[in-house]
C-alpha cells in the first residue's frame, strides 16, 4: 500500500506527511516532524508517556493512527510553554521536586495541562483521578499533585 | 537522635532543598534519552526472542525476513565476530548458540533501515527448536530427579550484586548442590535449638515473593558506533557507564581506550539497567559497519532484561515472654533463572541483619530454572526477606500480645551490633526511624482506625547496608570565574545536583554559578556505577576533595597577590579578600584569566578527588501504613502512608523526599500489584503496563516522610546511602495493616483480592 499524505498542525506549526498505514501519531511527530518531547514507554496505551491532546482531547498518541490524525490540531509538550519561558504547570514541577528520571514527565505535564483546562482548581481527588493514567516509576506521585495543585494556585484558577 | 538542626544552619547550600538543576529541560521535552539519538546511516535492530522456554536451535532460516525491503541484514550466533563466549555469563552469550534456556532469550537479531520493518520482519524468521522440558519452579527444580535447566556454572566473575552491596568477611560460596543449584552460603550464630527452647512463642511460615520488574518507564536503549578508526562508541541508557565500557572491552576483546561509553539520560533503573545487551549491539555496529539502536519495546524488556527474582522463605522464630528474640532459622530460596546473579548474598545477611538475635541459622539457595535471569531492583533481595521477617515479626507480637513498636524498639540493631557474617554495623540509626515513626499522626491515630471495621495499620522496617566503590572528581576554575565539575557518574537520583550544591558549598559560591557534568567513560574521572545507593557518599565525598582542592589552589595565589596569608583570606561570592579589609581582594574572574590566557602567569586550577571509601553507611527505614479492605471483594486501599528513612545528613532534602516516596510507592506495587506470571511452559503471561500492574496515582496516597539524620562516620557531611532502603517494608508493611484489618494473614505478595478472599477462607483452592 503506497503512503498517505496527512496534514496537520502541531503546536501551531502545520506539516504534511506521508505516511504508512500503521504509524502512529507518536511516530510520525518523533520521528518524522522530530519533536522528540513526547515519549514511549509501553506502545499500547498504558503508560500515558506519549500523550498528547488532538482536537481538544488527551489521547495516548502510540495507540492514535496517524491517518486519523489528517487536519487535526496537536498539542504536544513542546507546545506547552518552553523556550519562551516555562509554563507554571511546568514551573511547579520544577520548583516542587516533581520531576525524577523525568520519562514520564511529558506526558504528565500534558495531562495535569488537559486537566486544568477543563477544571481550574481541582481538589486533591480530582488530581488522583485525572492522573491515573499516567505512570511514573520514580517519585510516588506525591510531588507530582502537589505540582498540580501549586500550578492551579499560580494560574489563579 | 542527633541533633542536625544546628548544623543545617552552619551551611548555605548543602542541606536546603533545590530543584534538580536538570528539571527545566526535563518538564519542557529538551532532554535527549537514547531513543531520541539518530546517527548518519543509522539501522535499527530487533532481537528474535524465543517463544519457548527451553530448547535446543535446529536450525534459522532468514530467507523471509532478508527478503523484506529495507532489511539489511539478519545475524545469528554463528555470524558474531569473534568474541569471549561464556555460556555461564548472560552478558557473554550475546546470542542463543545452540540451546535456548529461557522464554525471551534474544537468538537472532534482524537489521533494518526503520525499526517498523525490523520489527516486521523480525516475525518472519523462522527457527526451529527441539523442545526440552523446561524446569519452572525452584522447589521442584531442587528435588534430586529434577531435570536440569543448564549445565553447571562457574561463578560469576564481577557480579552485579557485588556493586549494590559490599560486605567484608563473607563470601557466597559456590557448591555442587543437589540439582539445579547455583550457589549456596550459610551462616550461624549461637544455637537455634535452645534458643526456641528458651522462646514463649515460636510462629513458622513460608512466605513468597514473585518475580518483578523494575518497570523503568524508559525501556532500556542502545546506540553503537564502530568507526573506521576501530574505535567502538556505545551510547546506553545505563547506570554503570564504566562497567559497560570494562564488560564490552572484555568481551569483544577490545582494549578500553578502544570503546567509549556514553551515558544518556537514565529514564529510570533501579538496577535494571547495569549492563546486558551493550556488547551485542556493539557486536552488531562492527558486523556492519554502520551505527545501530536497539530500542527495546516494554514487551521486550519485560520479556528478555533482568528482573527482580522469585523468593522463597521458609522463616521460624521465636520470642521471649518479655519481647526479646531468642532464635530465627531461615531457608532462603532464590530463583535466579537460567544464568547466577541472584541476590542471595544480601538476602540472606539482611534477614538476620535487622534485628539483634542471639541465635540464628540462615542457609540460601540460589536455583536455576528456565526463566529469564534476575537482576538488581533497589535493595536487591531485600524486600523478599523482609516480608518474612516482618510479618513473622508481628505475628510473634500478636501471640505475646505485645506492641509491634515496642518489640522492634527493643530488638533494633544498633552500632556494633554483628550482621548474620559477624561484621558489626557502623553508626546506623534503625531505633530513631522507629521512634519516628511512632511520633508520627498515623501511628498516634492508629487505636481510632482500628475502631473503624476493616481498617488497619502497619508497621515494617527494612534497610539496606550500601555499596562502595572509589570515585573520582574534578572541580575547575572557567576564564569567567564560574566553576565547572567533572564526575563519571550517571545521575539518576539528582546526584549532579547535590555535587553542584557541595562545590557551591566549599567555594562559598552562588549555585548557578556551578556547572556539573557527567562526562563519558574517555574523559570522565572514574566513578563506580549508579548502584547500591552510594554515589552521593562516594563520589559526593570525591566532588568535595576536588573542590577543596581547588579552594586552596585559588587560595595560593591570592595570598601571593594579596600579600597576606591563607588563613587570613576569605572566599565570598567569587570573590577572594583578606578578611576585615574589602579594599584588598580579586575575583575568580581575575584568577580565571590569569590561568588561562595568552601569556597567563598561573597554571589553570583544576582540583582533584579521589576515594576509595572502605566504611559502609547502611540506612534504615520504617515505614507505617493504614489500609481498608473490603472483605467482600479482597480490595485494598491504602489511606495513608509515613516513611522515615535514616539518610545522615540530607544535602537536598528536596531530593532525599523524593526517594523515599520513590520507594516506598514501589514497595506498594510489590505488595499489592506486581507480579510476573508464567504458565506451565514458562511463558510470560503478563509482557505488558496492563496485565503487569504498577502503583497510579489512584492507588497512591500522599506519601509522608520524616526525614532521621544520624550521621555517617565516612560520608560527606555525614550523609549515608539514601536510595534504596525505602522501598523495602512495603509488601510486609502493607501484609501487616492488612492483618489488621482484617484479622487474616497472608504470606504470598502481592496481596490480591483473590489471595485476601483465600486468607478470609472466602474461596478455597
Ligand atoms: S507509550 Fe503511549 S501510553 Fe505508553
Ligand atoms: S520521573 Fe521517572 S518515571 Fe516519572
Amino acid at each position: 500500500m503506497p503512503k498517505q499524505l496527512i496534514r496537520l498542525v502541531v503546536n501551531g506549526e502545520g506539516h504534511e506527511v506521508a505516511v504508512e498505514p500503521w504509524w502512529s501519531l507518536l511516530h510520525v511527530v518523533r520521528e518524522v516532524i522530530g519533536l522528540t518531547g513526547s515519549k514511549e514507554g509501553c506502545g499500547t496505551g498504558d503508560c500515558g508517556a506519549c500523550s498528547m491532546i488532538v482536537n481538544g482531547r488527551l489521547v495516548t498518541s502510540c495507540i492514535f493512527l496517524a491517518l486519523e490524525a489528517d487536519g487535526a490540531q496537536v498539542t504536544t509538550i513542546e507546545g506547552i510553554g518552553g523556550d519562551k519561558g516555562l509554563h507554571p504547570i511546568q514551573q511547579a514541577f520544577v520548583e516542587e521536586g516533581a520531576v525524577q528520571c523525568g520519562y514520564c514527565i511529558p506526558g504528565m505535564i500534558v495531562a495535569a495541562y488537559d486537566l486544568l483546562r477543563q477544571n481550574p482548581r481541582p481538589t486533591l481527588e480530582e488530581i488522583r483521578y485525572a492522573l491515573a493514567g499516567n505512570l511514573c516509576r520514580c517519585t510516588g506521585y506525591t510531588k507530582i499533585y502537589q505540582a498540580v495543585l501549586r500550578a492551579a494556585e499560580m494560574m489563579g484558577g | 537522635m542527633a541533633e542536625v538542626g544546628d548544623v543545617r544552619k552552619a551551611f548555605r547550600h548543602v542541606g536546603k532543598p533545590v530543584p534538580r538543576v536538570d528539571a527545566p529541560a526535563k518538564v519542557t521535552g529538551r532532554t535527549i534519552y537514547g531513543d531520541d539519538l539518530k546517527l548518519p546511516r543509522m539501522l535499527h535492530v530487533k532481537l528474535v526472542h524465543a517463544p519457548v522456554a527451553h530448547a535446543r536451535i535446529k536450525g534459522i532460516d532468514a530467507s523471509k525476513a532478508l527478503a523484506v525491503p529495507g532489511v539489511e541484514a539478519v545475524i545469528t550466533a554463528q555470524d558474531l565476530p569473534p568474541h569471549r563466549y561464556d555460556p555461564d555469563n548472560r552478558t557473554r552469550v550475546l546470542l542463543a548458540r545452540d540451546e535456548v534456556l529461557f522464554y525471551g532469550q534474544p537468538v537472532a537479531a534482524v537489521l533494518a533501515r526503520d525499526p517498523y520493518t525490523s520489527a516486521y520482519a523480525r516475525d518472519l524468521v523462522e527457527v526451529q527448536y527441539e523442545e526440552l522440558p523446561p524446569v519452572l519452579d525452584p522447589l521442584e527444580a531442587l528435588r534430586p530427579d529434577a531435570p536440569l535447566a543448564r549445565g553447571s556454572v562457574q561463578a560469576l566473575e564481577e557480579g552485579e550484586v557485588g556493586g549494590h552491596i559490599t560486605v567484608e568477611g563473607a563470601e557466597a560460596r559456590k557448591e555442587e548442590g543437589p540439582r539445579n543449584v547455583a550457589s549456596t552460603i550459610t551462616f550461624k550464630r549461637g544455637d537455634v535449638e535452645q534458643g526456641f527452647k528458651e522462646a514463649a512463642a515460636v510462629v513458622e511460615g513460608t512466605w513468597r515473593t514473585p518475580m518483578a520488574h523494575q518497570s523503568y518507564i524508559e525501556p532500556h536503549v542502545i546506540v553503537a558506533d564502530y568507526d573506521s578508526t576501530g574505535r567502538l562508541s556505545i551510547w546506553s541508557s545505563t547506570q554503570a557507564p564504566f562497567h559497560v565500557r570494562n564488560e564490552v572491552a572484555k568481551t569483544l576483546g577490545l582494549p578500553e581506550t578502544r570503546v567509549r561509553v556514553i551515558s544518556t539520560e537514565v529514564g529510570g533503573g533501579f538496577g535494571g539497567k547495569i549492563y546486558l545487551y551493550e556488547a551485542l549491539v556493539g557486536a552488531l555496529a562492527m558486523t556492519l559497519q554502520r551505527p545501530v539502536k536497539l530500542t527495546m519495546s516494554r514487551k521486550e524488556d519485560m520479556l528478555a532484561a533482568t528482573p527482580a527474582p522469585n523468593c522463597i522463605v521458609q522463616l521460624k522464630m521465636g520470642m521471649k515472654a518479655d519481647g526479646t528474640l531468642s532464635a530465627l532459622k531461615a531457608r532462603v530460596i532464590f530463583d535466579t533463572g537460567a544464568f547466577p546473579g541472584a541476590p542471595l548474598l544480601p538476602g540472606c545477611l539482611l534477614i538476620g541483619g535487622f534485628y539483634k538475635c542471639p541465635n540464628l541459622e540462615i542457609e540460601g539457595l540460589e536455583v536455576f530454572t528456565n526463566k529469564v535471569s534476575v537482576g538488581a531492583l533497589r535493595a536487591p533481595g531485600a524486600h523478599n526477606v523482609a516480608f518474612a521477617l516482618e510479618s513473622a515479626l508481628d505475628m510473634l507480637a500478636r501471640r505475646l500480645e505485645l506492641d509491634p513498636m515496642e518489640v522492634r524498639l527493643k530488638n533494633a540493631v544498633e552500632k556494633g551490633d554483628p550482621l548474620p557474617s559477624g561484621q558489626p554495623y557502623p553508626a546506623i540509626g534503625l531505633k530513631e526511624c522507629l521512634e519516628a515513626v511512632a511520633k508520627s499522626q498515623l501511628w498516634q491515630r492508629r487505636h481510632e482506625i482500628r475502631a473503624h471495621p476493616n481498617r488497619g495499620v502497619g508497621l515494617a522496617v527494612g534497610g539496606w547496608l550500601g555499596g562502595l566503590q572509589p570515585a573520582s572528581a574534578t572541580v575547575t576554575l572557567n576564564a569567567d570565574g564560574t566553576v565547572n565539575a567533572l564526575v563519571g557518574a550517571a545521575d539518576i537520583t539528582g546526584t549532579n545536583t547535590a555535587f553542584a550544591q557541595i562545590v557551591a558549598e566549599v567555594l562559598n559560591l552562588p549555585l548557578e554559578m556551578v556547572r556539573v557534568t557527567t562526562g563519558d567513560t574517555d574523559s570522565a574521572p572514574y566513578a563506580g556505577m549508579s548502584a547500591g545507593s552510594k554515589v552521593t557518599f562516594t563520589v559526593g565525598r570525591a566532588v568535595k576533595l576536588a573542590a577543596e582542592d581547588a579552594k586552596e589552589q585559588i587560595l595560593r595565589i591570592a595570598s601571593q597577590r594579596l600579600e597576606a596569608p591563607p588563613e587570613e583570606l576569605e572566599l565570598v561570592d567569587g570573590v577572594v579578600r583578606v578578611r576585615g579589609r574589602e579594599d584588598k581582594q580579586l575575583t575568580f574572574r581575575e584568577l580565571g584569566r590569569w590561568s588561562t590566557a595568552f601569556g597567563g602567569r598561573y597554571p589553570p586550577i583544576v582540583g582533584r578527588g579521589a576515594v576509595a571509601p572502605r566504611l559502609q553507611a547502611p540506612s534504615f527505614s520504617a515505614q507505617a501504613v493504614e489500609v481498608e479492605v473490603d472483605p467482600n471483594t479482597g480490595q485494598v486501599q491504602v489511606l495513608s502512608w509515613v516513611v522515615a528513612q535514616d539518610v545522615g545528613f540530607a544535602i537536598n532534602p528536596m531530593a532525599v523526599e523524593g526517594q523515599m516516596q520513590g520507594g516506598s510507592t514501589q514497595g506498594l506495587g510489590l505488595a499489592l500489584f506486581e507480579e510476573m506470571a508464567y504458565d506451565e511452559q514458562g511463558r510470560l503471561l503478563n509482557p505488558n503496563l496492563l496485565d503487569y500492574r504498577l502503583p497510579t496515582t489512584a492507588d497512591v496516597p500522599p506519601i509522608e516522610t520524616i526525614i532521621v539524620e544520624v550521621p555517617s562516620e565516612d560520608g560527606p557531611y555525614g550523609a549515608r546511602i539514601v536510595g534504596e532502603p525505602s522501598i523495602v517494608p512495603g509488601p510486609a508493611a502493607v501484609a501487616n495493616a492488612v492483618a489488621d484489618a482484617i484479622g487474616a494473614r497472608v504470606f504470598q505478595a502481592p496481596l490480591t483480592p483473590e489471595k485476601i478472599l483465600h486468607a478470609l477462607g472466602k474461596i478455597k483452592d
